[in-house]
């Protein structure tokens, strides 16, 4: 190539550099994150009236129902995940969350040990403009303890059915998350509607993924 | 570029193709993962932005430079040199894997000052506090006078030379 060629062709990338520089500052931010809104009014409003969470008992409920298009997430750690999980929970990490795997129309149900990270991936999923987005309040251990163990003391009197004098009896066997031998019968039903709701739902999907053949 | 002293030619300002080379590689990069990013091919938050170690990387930054002044090679270069047969270039490639395995060997008793004096991580954007297509554009414009002004201080080099 001559120099004057060169000389011409460095020019031109010269110009398109420039070009794409100059058209770079005025298009906005390149990160996807950037999509995210949030409306922190409406945001305020959905927390203060408490529409931010759902129950352990209203999440139970709606497993046993097979809701349709519930998404029900577990955002810890791959182990305790393996160690034990809500039937029919999937595990995403929080950083993954941002990715978007969700339809608009899924109700989707956030869980962590506690609620404190899954509060965390709510925001996330709320600035993405999922509306239907909600985390288990008290997390998992209000899960273990108001539906897979609502165990009641024996001492305690005759109306403690009362969410409270569940929790005090249910604090005692908190330490271990995952199922002991010792639970017994009304454990064992709840096991065996949440394996059926669990396998209900695998069938389905099963049957739309042929469907979507 | 696997010449030393194309590259010792840097220091004395009478030869600037590695700034040109390197500045072309870091405007091309810089584009190309901006528009990437904004067309949703790249996503930006996986990039990783390496930590900032302020003294450990200061010191590495000074034996770098010794380095490179007395073989006359970067890393990159250094290769090159290497693969086109230059003795100088192999021996500079030789004491840089040398110094690798070296620092792999010492690394537990050097972790501590390795891991010292964190900061975090920079982008310009964040420093500046200014969009980031903003400070592309900085960039390129930057790039832009650094060609030129390195083609004014080629030429006065070698006019004086031919003087």
């Amino acid at each position: 190539m001559s120099s004057q060629n060169a000389r011409r062709l460095a020019r031109y990338l010269a110009g398109v550099a420039i070009a794409l520089g100059l058209l770079a500052a005025f298009v906005g931010s390149p990160r996807k994150q950037s999509n995210a809104r949030l409306d922190l009014d409406r945001l305020a409003r959905t927390v203060e009236s408490d529409d931010d969470n759902v129950t352990a008992v209203e999440l139970g409920d709606w497993i046993r129902n097979r809701r349709a298009n519930l998404r029900i997430v577990d955002v810890r750690d791959s182990t305790e995940f393996a160690d034990y999980h809500i039937p029919t929970a999937e595990r995403i990490a929080l950083s993954d969350l941002t990715s978007g795997p969700f339809r608009k129309d899924e109700t989707v149900v956030l869980y962590s040990g506690g609620d404190g990270r899954a509060a965390q991936g709510w925001v996330f999923l709320r600035a993405m403009g999922f509306t239907r987005v909600y985390f288990l309040k008290g997390g998992l251990y209000d899960w273990l303890d108001e539906v897979m163990n609502p165990a009641i003391s024996p001492a305690a009197p005759r109306s403690a059915g009362t969410l409270a004098e569940r929790r005090l009896s249910a604090n005692a066997n908190r330490r271990d998350l995952r199922f002991s031998s010792s639970r017994t019968a009304p454990l064992e039903k709840r096991s065996r509607e949440f394996a059926a709701a669990e396998s209900d739902i695998a069938a389905s999907s099963v049957a739309d993924r042929h469907r979507s053949r | 570029m696997g010449s030393a002293r194309k590259l010792a030619g840097q220091f004395y300002m009478r030869d600037l193709t590695v700034f040109k080379v390197m500045f072309t590689a870091i405007v091309t990069a810089m584009l190309g993962a901006f528009w990437l990013g904004w067309l949703g091919v790249l996503d930006l938050s996986k990039v990783y932005v390496p930590e900032t170690f302020l003294i450990p990387q200061l010191a590495g930054g000074v034996i770098f430079g010794a380095g490179f002044a007395m073989g006359g090679l970067c890393p990159g270069t250094s290769c090159v040199s290497a693969a086109t047969g230059r003795l100088d270039g192999f021996a500079v490639v030789m004491g840089m894997f040398g110094g690798v395995v070296l620092t792999g060997i010492l690394f537990r008793p050097l972790q501590a000052f390795y891991e010292s004096t964190p900061r975090g991580t920079f982008t310009l954007p964040g420093l500046f506090g200014v969009p980031e297509g903003v400070v592309v554009l900085a960039i390129v414009l930057l790039a832009i006078a650094g060609f030129r002004g390195a083609e004014a201080l080629e030429r006065r080099a070698s006019r004086t030379r031919t003087e």
